[in-house]
């Protein structure tokens, strides 16, 4: 036994084979989304990125998928789409009951931020506050110079207290003295929850230390 | 003749554009490192100005000039037995796991990239020959891959610096290489352990055909994409490997906040990451 060498040109041969197995236009690549092997459901779903409204089979399939890995790789093209189809996909999956889904959308769409900001001001006027707890999630790291603006926003005017207690935790990572007025309002407003005041506390001293 | 300027905007312009074909992303700090490497390939190409090249560059039906650009501009620094925790883990705890579980004869396949100037698969190679007793039990094929065909074109000629083979044991260094000049040549026999391919991992028809691999080395490679891409590697690595196949990721490196669909393994020389037995 010894270490081996396959040539390069068995690869290349690996890959026509895969050519003829499967057929990769469009139309094909959309419908092995749903094939039973989960590996070729994955190929289509990397495949499918170069076809047009390619967002329409993915996020229909998204929905759908109980694999993890395929689903991972449905929500790279989709991220890699960027599109309206796309994120509106995503938003879809925050109102899943599938917890995992919930979270790997909210991951995709932290790499979105220009995609994500037109809408981010509809998300945090959502009427299910599940829905703009997610949103303020998404705000954790999502790479857009109003982040700020937007919390700032959530604590001075949402009514729920857990939205805003995920909203004012973010706030003292990555608020400035800016939002020093809005953490005092946030306490008037909320006199009766203790970790509410709490918060705001920790969150005007980490500013004001910084 | 005039002076090249590339303006912020064209600096921008060609940031996007190169990260969409390579994954590679700059940021505004290596404005100088790009900016100098433009300029050389314009004068180069007898462009004239950033708009000619860019051009050029954008619809060049060959992809030569993107492909030289792309040599010009990946880091290339490495060494013998970098991070040699690794190598240990490979032998005393990966591969043992991988043979116990093995249901064939077929050889054991690692996967090495980005190859670079060859340092890490040719470690690698050795690492087996002088420290794994199942190199006597099983065959072992090692591809080592790199975007950059300059670095393949000289790992394969397996000729190195002596700031290279510094971390080498005298005895490993007299076992394989015969000192040249200003530098060690590597012996044909361990040059011909590895096999060297062109790949572009952002690229899904480049990395169709690697798979079946039961061991991937990518090392102080994602610390230079994005998000994003590394989402693309981390997929790539997935489709790669087989069932209950390891991927070892360079000390600063986490597969953690990129995908949950590896399990994190912490054997007693090095943290690993296994692709799941079991259908996810």
């Amino acid at each position: 036994m010894a270490l081996i060498k396959q040539q390069s040109s068995e690869l290349s041969e690996i890959i026509e084979e895969d050519e003829r197995k499967r057929v990769r236009d469009c139309a094909s690549l959309a419908q092995q989304l749903s094939d039973p092997d989960p590996a070729a459901r994955r190929w289509a779903a990397r495949d499918l990125i170069d076809c047009e409204d390619a967002s329409v089979p993915l996020v229909a399939q998204l929905q759908q998928e109980q694999n993890r890995s395929v689903r991972e790789i449905i929500l790279t093209s989709l991220v890699q789409l960027g599109d309206d189809v796309a994120v509106a996909g995503l938003v879809e999956c925050l109102r899943s009951e599938d917890a995992s889904l919930r979270n790997e959308a909210i991951e995709a769409m932290k790499l979105l931020p220009d995609a994500v900001a037109p809408i981010m001001g509809k998300l945090l006027h959502d009427a299910d506050p599940d829905v703009r707890i997610f949103a303020v999630n998404i705000l954790e790291s999502l790479r857009h110079e109003l982040v700020e603006e937007w919390l700032k926003e959530v604590i001075e005017r949402d009514p729920h207290v857990n939205v805003c207690a995920t909203a004012v935790d973010l706030l003292s990572e990555v608020g400035t003295v800016t939002s020093r007025e809005a953490l005092e309002n946030l306490k008037v407003r909320f006199a009766e929850e203790p970790y509410i005041c709490f918060a705001a506390d920790l969150a005007i001293k980490r500013i004001c230390s910084t | 003749m005039d002076t090249i300027t590339i303006s912020q905007e064209d600096f921008l312009k060609f940031r996007e554009f190169f990260y969409r074909k390579t994954g590679i992303q700059f940021e505004d700090s290596k404005r100088y490192f790009v900016d100098k490497r433009l300029i050389e390939r314009i004068e180069a190409t007898d462009s004239k100005t950033f708009r000619n090249y860019f051009v050029m560059l954008r619809f060049e039906v060959s992809g030569s000039e993107i492909q030289t650009l792309t040599n010009l501009m990946t880091v290339n620094e490495t060494y013998f037995f970098r991070e040699e925790y690794q190598f240990k883990c490979m032998v005393n705890s990966i591969l043992p796991e991988i043979t116990t579980h093995k249901k064939d004869r077929r050889p054991i396949r690692i996967w090495s990239v980005p190859s670079s100037s060859g340092e890490e698969p040719y470690s690698i190679a050795m690492y087996l020959l002088e420290q794994w007793p199942g190199i006597n039990q099983w065959d072992v094929e090692i591809i080592s891959s790199d975007i950059d065909t300059r670095m393949i074109a000289q790992a394969r000629k397996g000729f190195y610096s002596p700031r290279s083979v510094q971390n080498l044991p005298k005895y490993l260094l007299d076992k394989y290489f015969k000192p040249r000049d200003d530098g060690y040549q590597m012996c044909d026999d361990l040059k011909q352990a590895v096999e060297f391919t062109r790949v572009n991992l952002m690229q899904a028809a480049d990395v169709r055909g690697y798979r079946n691999f039961d061991v991937i080395f990518c090392r102080n490679l994602l610390i230079y994409f994005d998000d994003l891409s590394r989402r693309q590697a981390a997929d790539t690595f997935f489709d790669a490997l087989n069932p209950g196949g390891f991927l070892c990721l360079g000390h600063s490196e986490s597969m953690s906040r990129i995908s949950s669909l590896y399990q994190i393994r912490k054997f007693s020389d090095s943290v690993v990451y296994q692709k799941s037995r079991e259908i996810l």
